[in-house]
């Protein structure tokens, strides 16, 4: 009995204890779940068509220069206008419940208002689960610009939702090739990112290559044969002045700007190999960055602004190759297969663009710089010429589309492909402009 | 046992009426008869003083005639003195004491008298002594006769004394042999009585002992109870913890299956936004209603990029109903609140 009395409490005791460490235990237990992984589908958005009050210039609607920009991204998947419930253009008129329905993840209301010579756009986004407001602003832009207003929307919409700046603002700049009276007529112009608003700056019957942007987005490099012989020129688009900054013998190619804007990296074979110089733009001098008896052409600043990427078949075949500085000992990149050309990296210093030729197709590939895995982004063989959105979520690249070559924006992992309007022609040698505040 | 007493007490009183107060009332009576004879003799012993000669003689005299006399009187008066006694009992006792005085004192005067009258008579007694030698002769015969008789009478009252006394012996002897016998009894009776004491004693003890016993063997038996209770109480209790354990590992396997479908479902909801890094983590917690409905969500560790968590959110209220156990307790347990880290490991 006496060992009973004694083992019972004892027995609780053990049981308060156990209760205790399982409690605590069940604390720190709680379940977790973690989700690695996100939709591989492009993520659903409503853009209700903008509602108008006053003279709104007839012609392009905000909604629609909205809704192809998200499109073209790759990352969203605007709602067809026609297969919404009610158009609403403010929060009280905004039903969540349908735009759930409807599988929406998010909604952008707005309305358009002609003030004087200029429009106001004001608008909302909300996410249709939460119900919260994620953007609310007024724009104004001249009743002449209404896509700028647009694409300004689209940028706010798209970092609202990414947290990344949009691009759909900035601009394009390409070459065309076209026949006029039985010549061959190369045309470097510049559009928005949709291609639309296209401006003709240089015609010439002599090809025209590798434009290249200025950090400030107001002047171009390219090279131009107008002469005969390849010839690096600066452009000034606002006035059309243009100088002609490398005519060395022999090659004078691949422009690049750094990051100050104030010297371009290029590819001359005056000294009869081609190497990488580095150009002060006010002194033109010249500063030699590779020194290898193979080619070394294609360079690109890196994210850092100090190092860069180059193209080098000091391997026997096309590869790209990295340099941190410029007197930094080169170290290849790729690896994959015998050609690797014409490097763009991305602002963020992960990953490298470039041409990749595999089983005698021409594809555009990347690779992540930390692990140096590569990923082929395009299905599509006759791939050239990428260049990364300032965002560095886009990608614009020249394809063959039949006979005729045409330009193609992909999000840079990848993503839906978004074929941009060719006007007439050939559509090749694309330069994405930068982000321009 | 207070009956036994009592009858004990009836049975010693019974003796003392009957034979000891029969012979008490008997003496009295005797005594009684004697005075009376006696007082009733005494003016018949007149005549004898007037023959002073012998003197010594009637000293001596009265004495046998008292004797002779009552025994003739209790005859003559007996039914009279029955009467009398009924009638004046009391009035006769103080008569005779009245009597007695009065006797005395006639007595002693006719002794003073006599004494004068002897003296006179003396010479004429002298004369007579001659006569009186052979009168006395006569009268010695009569009063051998007298004294045989006299004897012959005591000799008849000591044996009927002696028979009296023989009976009351005997009547004694029986009361004690009576008295033995009811001794003996109430010995007996005492001794079946301590007999049957003992005996209840005894059986009380041996019930006490038989309680005791099956006191013991209740408390046993209810020891062996509870001991066998406690250890089925124990394997209950172990079968318990064992079906507990294998419900929890059922839980945990169902759990597993529901966080799978769960993760699988958030997955699908959530729209890593172009911001993400593999670095960000976005912590939620989650509570549900037994329904499976999102009842709250409350970002309990921000990832530093809004997008990031807003996409974390959205996806999180994306979906109408969970899937969660039917089972309540697997959800009580594991899916009534949790937290859900969105974590990019494998990004576009």
């Amino acid at each position: 009995m006496t060992k009973r009395v004694w083992t019972m409490p004892l027995r609780k005791l053990f049981a308060v204890t156990a209760l205790f460490i399982l409690s605590v235990n069940t604390v720190h237990a709680e379940l977790l779940i973690r989700i690695t992984e996100g939709a591989d589908s492009a993520v659903p958005i409503a853009v209700v068509p903008f509602s108008e009050s006053g003279a709104v210039p007839p012609g392009d609607k905000v909604g629609d220069i909205v809704h192809s920009d998200l499109a073209m991204s790759g990352e969203f998947r605007p709602l067809p206008a026609e297969k919404m419930l009610s158009l609403p253009s403010r929060r009280e008129e905004v039903f969540f419940r349908d735009w759930r329905l409807l599988g929406q993840r998010y909604v952008l209301v707005g309305s358009l208002t002609r003030n004087g010579d200029r429009v106001s756009a004001r608008y909302e986004l909300f996410d249709v689960n939460t119900e919260e407001r994620l953007l609310g602003e007024t724009a104004a832009a001249p009743a002449s610009n209404i896509r700028s207003l647009a694409h300004h929307v689209s940028d706010k919409v798209y970092e609202a939702i990414t947290g990344v700046p949009g691009a759909f603002s900035t601009k394009l700049a390409y070459i065309t090739l076209d026949r006029f009276n039985g010549k061959p007529r190369y045309r470097l112009q510049v559009s928005d990112v949709d291609g639309k608003r296209a401006r003709i700056r240089l015609e010439s019957q002599e090809p025209i290559l590798s434009p290249a942007w200025s950090p400030d987005g107001k002047k171009l490099a390219y090279v131009s044969f107008e002469t005969g012989k390849p010839v690096i020129f600066v452009h000034e688009l606002a006035s059309g002045n243009r100088s002609a900054v490398a005519d060395f013998p022999g090659l004078n190619s691949a422009p690049a700007w750094s990051n100050d804007g104030r010297s371009l990296l290029m590819t001359l074979s005056k000294d009869g190999n081609a190497e990488i110089y580095r150009m002060n733009l006010a002194s033109r001098e010249l500063t030699k960055v590779t020194n290898h008896w193979a080619i070394d052409t294609e360079a690109s600043w890196d994210h850092t602004g100090d190092g860069l990427f180059f193209t080098s078949d000091r391997s026997g075949g096309p590869q790209i190759y990295h340099k941190e500085s410029e007197r930094a000992a080169p170290r290849r990149i790729t690896f994959g297969s015998r050609y690797n050309a014409r490097p763009r990296p991305d602002n963020t210093g992960d990953f490298v663009y470039y041409v990749h030729q595999r089983n005698s197709a021409f594809h555009i590939a990347r690779t992540n710089l930390d692990t140096g895995e590569e990923t082929i982004l395009t299905r599509t063989e006759s791939d050239e010429s990428p260049s990364v959105s300032p965002n560095g979520r886009m990608l614009i690249y020249a394809t063959k589309q039949g006979s005729d070559s045409v330009l193609t924006v992909i999000s840079v992992d990848g993503g839906a492909a978004y074929s941009l309007p060719a006007a007439e022609g050939d559509v090749r040698e694309p330069a994405w402009g930068p982000l321009v505040r | 046992m207070i009956g036994h007493e009592r009858e004990v007490t009836s049975t010693g009183v019974s003796p003392w009426k009957s034979p000891v107060a029969m012979s008490v009332t008997l003496h009295l009576l005797i005594i009684g008869v004697a005075l009376a004879g006696w007082t009733w003799t005494s003016p018949d012993h007149e005549p004898p003083p007037r023959s002073i000669s012998a003197r010594l003689i009637t000293q001596q005299q009265p004495e046998p005639s008292p004797v002779v006399e009552p025994v003739d009187q209790p005859d003559r008066e007996e039914e009279r003195r029955q009467e009398e006694q009924k009638r004046k009992a009391e009035e006769k006792r103080k008569a005779e004491e009245q009597r007695k005085e009065q006797a005395q004192r006639e007595a002693e005067k006719k002794a003073r008298e006599e004494a004068e009258r002897e003296a006179r008579e003396q010479e004429r007694k002298r004369q007579l002594a001659e006569q009186r030698k052979k009168e006395e002769a006569a009268q010695a015969k009569e009063a051998a006769r007298q004294k045989a008789e006299a004897e012959a009478k005591e000799r008849e009252r000591r044996k009927a004394e002696e028979e009296q006394r023989r009976k009351k012996e005997e009547a004694q002897r029986k009361a004690e042999e009576e008295k033995r016998r009811l001794e003996e009894q109430r010995k007996r009776e005492e001794a079946e009585r301590k007999k049957r004491e003992e005996e209840a004693r005894k059986e009380a003890e041996r019930k006490r002992l038989e309680a005791e016993r099956r006191l013991k063997e209740q408390q046993l038996e209810a020891l062996a109870q509870e001991a066998s209770e406690a250890q089925e109480a124990e394997a209950r209790k172990q079968a318990q913890a064992a079906a507990a354990k294998a419900r929890e590992a059922q839980m945990l396997t169902e759990s597993e299956k529901y966080q799978a479908l769960i993760r699988e479902r958030l997955s699908q909801a959530w729209y890593p936004p172009s911001s993400a890094t593999e670095e960000m983590t976005a912590r939620l917690q989650i509570t549900l209603l037994p329904t499976g409905e999102l009842a709250g969500v409350k970002l309990v560790g921000s990832s530093g990029n809004t997008a990031f968590d807003n996409s974390a959110l959205s996806a999180v209220r994306s979906l109408n109903r969970y899937p969660i156990p039917d089972e309540r307790d697997t959800f009580e347990r594991y899916f009534r609140q949790f937290t859900i880290e969105f974590n990019p490991r494998r990004l576009r």
